[in-house]
């Protein structure tokens, strides 16, 4: 123990990680993957006994794991999640309305029944209502020190992954937001602290990106000082009253640096900033795109709009020409992959013996290029309208394939002629008065009334055509440098060690399968399919369906009364 | 094990026309007729519209040119669009539209404890699914050859033509420890005459001119509905 304690010491207060790639030990020496397999401790026993406080359990990822952990991992003593209140529901109604009625929960539920989950999620869980834009997440000093007398480890899933938010937003959520949750990890005994961040903040770099951070600089080579970045894009933005202003801003400190958007600026600075800290022990984890689950909690769910639904909304629609580069990679992760990686990842930590960095994405070791995420995007939809379609969706729609084309900035992907046409014929209606173009007499003839106000309803379509392509051009316009610019390949040499360390039972639940993804049957079987079910509706505003409410079934009761039968009669 | 199969029967059925009336011609121009891009679907049409007059031009019907050239319109098509096509076509062209003729033959030969062997100059992936509902116990057929994700619009050897040979049926019966002088071969036209000349039991099944005329010819059995 003292012995455990002594490293803990030294990486606390050693010299800074930077660029650090290699397996480390408490004392920053390097070890084989043999080695730390002789120190052995299972999953399960890293797990055993432990207290997590966890923030973003609301969002997709935290949601999944964290289902997964009280699924798999019953060994666990409590996990501590901090919610924030949100439209007027306290944190307490709103995880009770996660547990009881999400997707993610369902494998749980199903497995326990009412009653045992209910007690389940009382034993595990509690709920800490606080906020992580304020210092100490809006908590008293007293407050935090009692709520982190005994925690193990904070694992922040929180953020905002909003690719052009408004920048403060983004900063508030995705840097300070993480440098409380690290504050309240240095007030913890053992001051780990799991960061969860993104592979893209490697910015416009078209190579292998390996795991590790060099703090201060930048993805073009630029120098930079986080802390003073930071500080510059703050005032910058409070200057700026717009937010087109605060975005074309924060934009162009980005692009300086070598970021192509604000989203990854920010969990940039994040990385940075949290890795520049002596006080606590950083895991930054860094998930690719994750998407819909392929097992878990079961096949095709997914959460909210994420990187690909809007892209798969897109080629449903008479788009045909995506400005995709047919080699560059789709780096998609399933979420249950992710978190089964962040299972692992959250115990190499709780042992002692985590990297630096964990990347976890499909790039490396099974790539999905655009060529083929285009092509089995088109057959899946052709399947998607076979299945649901009106007439025009299944004869005309199916049959449109997109393909991936170079984008031509004077056609803007090939709807800016369209656009036009829209706006003139829009503009040219709007003041149009058909009486006073015609005379009366054939005005009268012709039921102009009703044609005035087919043209009113026709120049209002030519508005939907014109924003919703505008539309359509920002998005591709935000998606372009992931799709056509930048050639990543993410490294996931660390999740594939620590997998080949696992016994055989541990691998099946936890191991980091990327390879096993027949991205064929993915993709036309799973991921679009759960798209359409989970994400699109949300796209055309309509509402996905949450589980129905947790009620005890006939047979719990049934059971409940045969275990109290005794009792009763002894009582 | 070799014991075991000796002298075993089965029965050969040559899909087209006993089991099937779309032949690989059909297949091969849904497939292209759904290319990705109209460009590349009119350019694959045609390329596989060559093959049709082959098919009806005397010994390159029964050969393998003039499956070869059928196939060669799908070059350069990827493995996953053809994959997932051809799953489409097989749900809306060969689940549910096996003749009944045909059908009955195959359940009475099982019944009688006869090996059943599927014989297509079709690709894998459009009988593939069909022999597995019929439950056969083998199935010989063509294979796009694939390279790097994409067809190659080559066949993989042995091509299976028109024209299945009788030297190909005892290679596969003695491969195979099968009994050919009491197994069954049903065939649909005259281009099976040389399978059906091969086997002991042949049965001409919804049989064309040709294959009727040589039916008369050597007595074989006409079954038609």
């Amino acid at each position: 123990m003292s012995e455990e304690t002594g490293r803990k010491e030294d990486r606390v207060s050693g010299p800074k990680k930077n660029g650090t790639n290699g397996r480390r030990n408490g004392n920053g020496h390097s070890l084989g993957a043999k080695g730390i397999a002789l120190e052995g401790g299972s999953i399960r026993e890293a797990f055993a006994g432990k207290h997590l406080l966890v923030t973003g359990v609301t969002g997709f990822l935290g949601k999944v794991w964290l289902g997964m952990v009280l699924d798999y991992l019953p060994e666990i003593r409590r996990a501590t999640v901090i919610i924030r209140p949100k439209k007027g529901e306290d944190a307490n109604a709103r995880f009770q309305w996660i547990a009881e009625r999400s997707p993610a929960f369902r494998p749980l539920r199903a497995k326990l029944g009412a009653k045992a989950f209910r007690k389940l999620i009382h034993d595990k869980i509690r709920v800490v209502e606080a906020k992580l834009v304020e210092p100490l997440c809006g908590l008293e000093e007293h407050e935090a020190d009692t709520l982190l007398a005994d925690v193990d480890a904070v694992v922040h899933f929180a953020g905002l992954t909003d690719f052009e938010p408004d920048p403060q937003q983004a900063i508030d959520a995705n840097i300070h937001g993480a440098q409380h949750a690290a504050d309240l990890a240095a007030r913890t005994h053992g001051k780990r602290y799991i960061h969860v961040s993104t592979t893209f903040v490697a910015g416009r770099r078209s190579e292998t990106i390996d795991e590790s951070i060099t703090v201060g600089v930048a993805p073009n080579g630029t120098a930079f000082d986080p802390a003073e970045e930071l500080r510059i894009l703050e005032a910058g933005i409070a200057e700026r009253e717009t937010k087109s202003q605060r975005i074309d801003y924060a934009m162009e400190r980005a692009n300086a640096l070598g970021w192509p958007n604000i989203y990854t600026f920010s969990k940039a600075l994040s990385e940075h900033l949290i890795e520049s800290r002596e006080d606590v022990r950083t895991t930054t984890f860094r998930p690719a795109i994750v998407e819909c689950a392929r097992t878990y909690p079961f096949e095709g769910w997914n959460e909210g709009i994420n990187t690909s639904g809007p892209l798969v909304w897109l080629l449903s629609t008479t788009f045909q020409r995506f400005p995709a580069r047919t080699t560059n990679i789709f780096d998609i992760v399933p979420v249950d992959t992710v978190a089964r990686s962040m299972v692992v990842v959250v115990a190499e930590a709780l042992r002692d013996r985590a990297e630096s960095v964990y990347q976890c994405g499909s790039s490396a070791i099974n790539p999905f290029n655009f060529r083929r995420a285009v092509d089995l995007t088109g057959l899946a939809i052709r399947r998607m309208y076979a299945r649901r379609g009106d007439d025009f969706e299944k004869k005309v729609l199916a049959k449109l394939d997109p393909i991936c084309a170079e984008p031509d900035p004077n056609e803007v992907f090939g709807h800016r002629r369209m656009r036009l046409m829209a706006r003139a014929t829009r503009n040219f209606l709007r003041s149009f008065e058909l009486r006073e173009n015609i005379s009366p007499k054939l005005y009268e003839k012709i039921d102009g009334e009703k044609v005035d106000q087919k043209l009113r309803k026709f120049s209002m379509d030519c508005r939907t055509t014109d924003r919703k392509l505008g539309q359509v051009n920002d998005m591709l316009r935000v998606y372009l440098p992931f799709v056509n610019e930048i050639a990543y390949v993410f490294s996931t040499d660390n999740l594939v060690a620590a997998t080949e360390r696992m016994s055989e039972e541990e691998r099946a639940l936890f191991g980091f399968d990327v390879e096993t993804i027949c991205w064929r049957h993915y993709w036309v079987n799973i991921q679009v399919p759960g798209l359409d079910k989970w994400s699109l509706p949300l796209l055309r505003n309509e509402k996905v369906p949450d589980d129905p409410p947790l009620e005890v079934t006939e047979a719990e009761a049934a059971r409940d009364d045969n275990e109290d039968a005794p009792m009763r009669a002894t009582a | 094990m070799a014991e075991t199969q000796i002298g075993r029967s089965a029965a050969f059925f040559r899909v087209e026309g006993t089991l099937l009336d779309r032949g690989p011609l059909a297949a091969a121009a849904w497939l292209a007729s759904n290319a990705q891009g109209v460009g590349e679907r009119i350019a694959r049409l045609g390329n596989v519209a060559l093959a049709a007059p082959l098919a009806f031009a005397g010994e390159l019907r029964t050969g393998a040119t003039s499956t070869r050239v059928t196939w060669m319109g799908l070059r350069g098509m990827s493995e996953d669009r053809l994959v997932i096509l051809a799953e489409e076509y097989g749900s809306k062209y060969v689940e549910g539209e096996v003749l009944e003729i045909g059908a009955e033959l195959l359940k009475k030969a099982r019944k009688q404890g006869r090996q059943i062997v599927l014989v297509s100059d079709n690709i894998d992936l459009v009988v593939a699914p069909l022999a597995e509902a019929l439950e056969a116990d083998d199935l010989i057929c063509n294979r796009l050859e694939i390279r790097s994700e994409k067809a190659t619009g080559r066949l993989e050897d042995p091509v299976i033509g028109g024209n299945v040979s009788g030297q190909w049926a005892r290679a596969f019966a003695q491969e195979h420890g099968i009994d050919l002088s009491t197994s069954w071969a049903y065939g649909a036209s005259g281009a099976d005459s040389l399978l059906l000349s091969a086997i002991g039991q042949p049965c001409a099944v919804n049989p064309d001119r040709q294959l009727r005329r040589l039916a008369r010819d050597h007595e074989w059995p006409v079954v038609e509905k």
